[in-house]
């Protein structure tokens, strides 16, 4: 039979129809990387989507580097310890092998949650006066002085949890980020900023030669910016093992830095270092459960007193950004710092009680202290100090793998490049976290030896019906647990989708000693709706349209029912989602 | 014929000087002459910058983050560092509504005593906001002169209040590349 041709229209077709099918099966079984670019306008609300598995990260290298672990086989908490070094590398001003933090980490098959405290630590030296001068508090020694180096923490947590729910070595871990010391990549507007803004303290502590300028001047946009002695340090730490920092030859450079800038930091206080597995602390709003790490870091208990006493309001009715919403919320703000000083601290030193406090009875006390129709002239005295609010540091990353393994972990070193102190030609620099301590020489939160200072960092996993729902966690020194509380409210209540609710605007207050802080909100908050608050007896400091003062929150969302995941990166700093 | 022909290609040439280095629009500038007094306008870190610049320029410049007009004396030249920083207004202890009026309170006292006022923006795109902005709008027509990083004028301000005022304005694409002009202005 004579086999007839086909029209070549119809070849056409065939042709078209074949590749549709081959182009569906490549998108159903893909297993690599899903990029989505963030449009133009960095502000525009961009969720980054997934099927598998998602990292987001305050700079696009660090969350690339924590695909390439997933995708070499590492499971979350590998890519989120490679995507912590690659930060060091990428964030420098932001946190580090210099600095500390807090880890919330979920184990899939076990339906386990478990925290690490790798917080930084007060030389045993440390004394409750050792800040007052004349009566007051020298500012420059917990900042910009040996003495406000706490003793870093980062090196034994990122190990730790390696050690005990990691599947590759700390080696493995940190390849990308010696690539990224190693071979630089450009200066964003966010990294000059940060520069151009602690410069006087480079020059100051580390001198106009040193790594983090260039000729002696901040880098600027578009500079390229390589660090080749972190990549040496991450080397030797590679090859001998975190001994090398907290015994070793990086030991010795960090106490002699520390010293020559009049610090007490000793090798015993380094060797002695030990990061600590803890169990979750844990809250509920409505039918979500939230899991956050304990004291000393407060925002996760902060996050659920403000949930509780929200659970008091019908916030649905207030509208997203109403002046009744932030009326309440701000003076709730208020009394959750009036409660601050005079309980926290330390666990491991202070009796704290913590079943009051995250307790729903304890939260309607205070949701019915507050007028719906004035400010209240007084709150509670708390001696929280509002130099306290000036950080705007700190940054936090999200990983969830293919297991269903989740990481939240926020992490310093404290102010943007921390104390400025960079032991020598070691490349990192060293955090400035005795100035969490209190000023109040009898607060819970006075420094002593080896007290680990309160921290607002509160990196959550939200649980829905028994699974993960929500990874997010921020930035932002105290505006940390505000900007958090309201991400989940514009979620839960208001109905937005992640990076919506990440990008909306913001609004902050705070008590201090009796006193009524101004609410601070960013400058898209209408007119209309700062007047109001004003009449409301308010006072209201308008900051820019998207303050980098309210954090640079990152977020996962996973939609069970779609079978999708969501990667909100905030657009305040140079967050960044990859998604497979 | 020969004399006017020279004369006038050297003028050309001197003319086009203050072009060479960057772009260039406004009025002829004004006499700067050290001692140099920098202060700044909003508190933003950029005010380290210029005292740095100046030193590498090689000028007599102190540097007065908070000056009031007690610190004009023996000032030839006051060079105003417009970029806020609510950061550095804390840090300060003041408000913008202090340090604007400080700001007003300098510049005026300059103008009484005859003082050029030289205006530098080095923080670029990223230090602009509102703040900063009323700080430009509100110190930058007091100037004689203004050097900018371009990125800080990408929509024009500094060019339309310049051109409004008949100030000349420098722009360099870096901070680092302000060290010439900043010199050649004092020479």
């Amino acid at each position: 039979m004579k086999k007839t041709k086909n029209h070549p229209l119809e070849q056409n077709r065939l042709f078209l129809a074949g590749f549709l099918v081959c182009f569906t099966c490549i998108l159903c079984c893909r297993t690599g990387p899903i990029e989505s670019q963030p449009p133009p306008d960095r502000h525009q609300p961009h969720n980054y989507v997934g099927q598998k598995g998602m990292v987001v990260a305050a700079h696009p290298l660090a969350a690339k580097a924590g695909l390439a672990m997933l995708k070499r086989g590492g499971n979350a908490i590998d890519a989120a310890i490679a995507t912590a070094f690659a930060l060091n590398a990428a964030e420098p001003f932001a946190s580090g092998i210099g600095g500390g933090g807090f880890m919330v980490i979920y184990i899939a098959k076990e339906k386990k949650v478990a925290t690490i405290n790798f917080r930084e630590r007060a030389p045993a030296k440390a004394q409750s006066e050792m800040f007052i001068q004349n009566g007051e508090a020298n500012e420059t020694w917990r900042r910009t002085h040996g003495l406000a180096v706490a003793v870093p923490g980062a090196l034994a947590g990122w190990d730790l949890a390696l050690r005990r729910y990691g599947t590759k070595s700390l080696k493995d871990t940190m390849q990308s980020g010696i690539r990224i010391a190693e071979d630089g990549f450009t200066v964003s507007k966010t990294f000059s900023k940060i520069s151009k803004d602690e410069y006087e303290k480079l020059l100051l502590m580390a001198g106009d030669s040193c790594c983090y300028l260039n000729d002696g001047f901040p880098l600027e946009p578009g500079d390229l910016f390589r660090n080749p002695q972190l990549a040496d340090t991450f080397r030797l730490i590679a090859s001998s093992g975190i001994q090398e920092f907290y015994r070793g030859s990086l030991a010795e450079k960090i106490v002699n830095a520390v010293k020559e800038h009049g610090g007490i930091i000793s090798h015993e206080d380094l060797a002695s270092y030990e990061a600590k597995e803890l169990c979750p602390l844990r809250g509920t709003y409505k039918g979500f459960t939230i899991y956050s790490h304990g004291l000393p870091a407060a925002g996760g208990l902060h996050i659920i007193q403000l949930l509780n006493i929200l659970e008091n309001w019908p916030a649905i009715r207030w509208e997203h950004n109403s002046p009744a919403y932030i009326h309440h919320m701000s003076e709730a703000f208020r009394f959750i710092f009036a409660g601050r000083e005079p309980y926290l601290g330390d666990p491991d030193f202070v009796d704290i009680p913590l079943h009051d406090l995250i307790s729903k009875t304890y939260a309607r006390k205070i949701s019915s202290k507050i007028d719906p129709k004035r400010s209240r002239k007084t709150y509670p005295y708390g001696d929280f100090d509002e130099r306290d609010n000036e950080k705007e540091n700190t940054t936090h990353l999200c990983v969830l793998d293919g297991e269903g393994n989740v990481v939240s972990l926020t992490q310093t070193i404290n102010y943007f490049f921390g104390s400025g102190i960079i032991p020598d030609n070691t490349g990192f620099l060293l955090n400035n976290e005795m100035d969490d301590f209190a000023r109040v020489a009898t607060s819970p939160n006075a420094p002593g030896p080896h007290k680990k200072p309160l921290s607002s960092q509160g990196p959550l996993i939200i649980f829905k019906e028994d699974r993960p729902y929500l990874i997010l966690g921020s930035p932002g020194g105290t505006r940390i647990f505000t900007s958090l509380f309201q991400i989940i409210v514009n979620i839960i209540e208001f109905g937005m989708n992640l990076d919506e609710a990440i990008e909306a605007p913001r609004f902050f207050s705070y008590s201090s000693r009796g006193k009524a802080g101004e609410i601070s909100l960013e400058a898209r908050i209408p007119g209309s709706v700062i007047a109001s608050l004003e009449a409301l007896g308010h006072s209201v400091d308008v900051r820019e349209d998207y303050d980098t003062y309210f954090g640079g929150a990152q977020g996962i969302m996973i939609l069970w029912d779609k079978g999708l995941i969501h990667g909100g990166a905030d657009s305040r700093r140079d967050g960044y989602g990859i998604g497979y | 014929m020969k004399t006017v022909v020279s004369v006038s290609f050297i003028s050309l040439v001197l003319m086009a000087i203050p072009v060479l280095f960057s772009e260039n629009i406004g009025a002829p500038p004004a006499k700067f002459e050290q001692p140099i007094l920098i202060t700044s306008a909003g508190q933003s870190a950029e005010v380290q910058l210029a005292s740095v610049l100046s030193k590498r320029a090689g000028l007599d410049a102190v540097l007065v983050k908070a000056a009031s007009p007690r610190d004009l004396k023996n000032t030839k030249t006051l060079v105003l560092v417009l970029g806020a920083s609510l950061k550095g207004l804390g840090a300060a202890g003041i408000d913008a509504a202090d340090e604007k009026a400080r700001v007003k309170g300098l510049v005026e006292a300059a103008q009484n005593l005859d003082i050029a006022i030289l205006c530098l923006h080095l923080g670029g795109e990223a230090r602009r906001g509102q703040l900063t902005d009323q700080m430009i709008e509100e110190f930058l027509p007091y100037g004689q002169m203004a050097i900018v990083v371009k990125s800080g004028n990408g929509d024009g301000l500094f060019t339309s209040i310049c051109a409004q005022h008949n100030i000349p304005l420098i722009e360099v694409d870096r901070t680092i590349d302000a060290i010439a002009p900043f010199k050649n202005v004092f020479n």
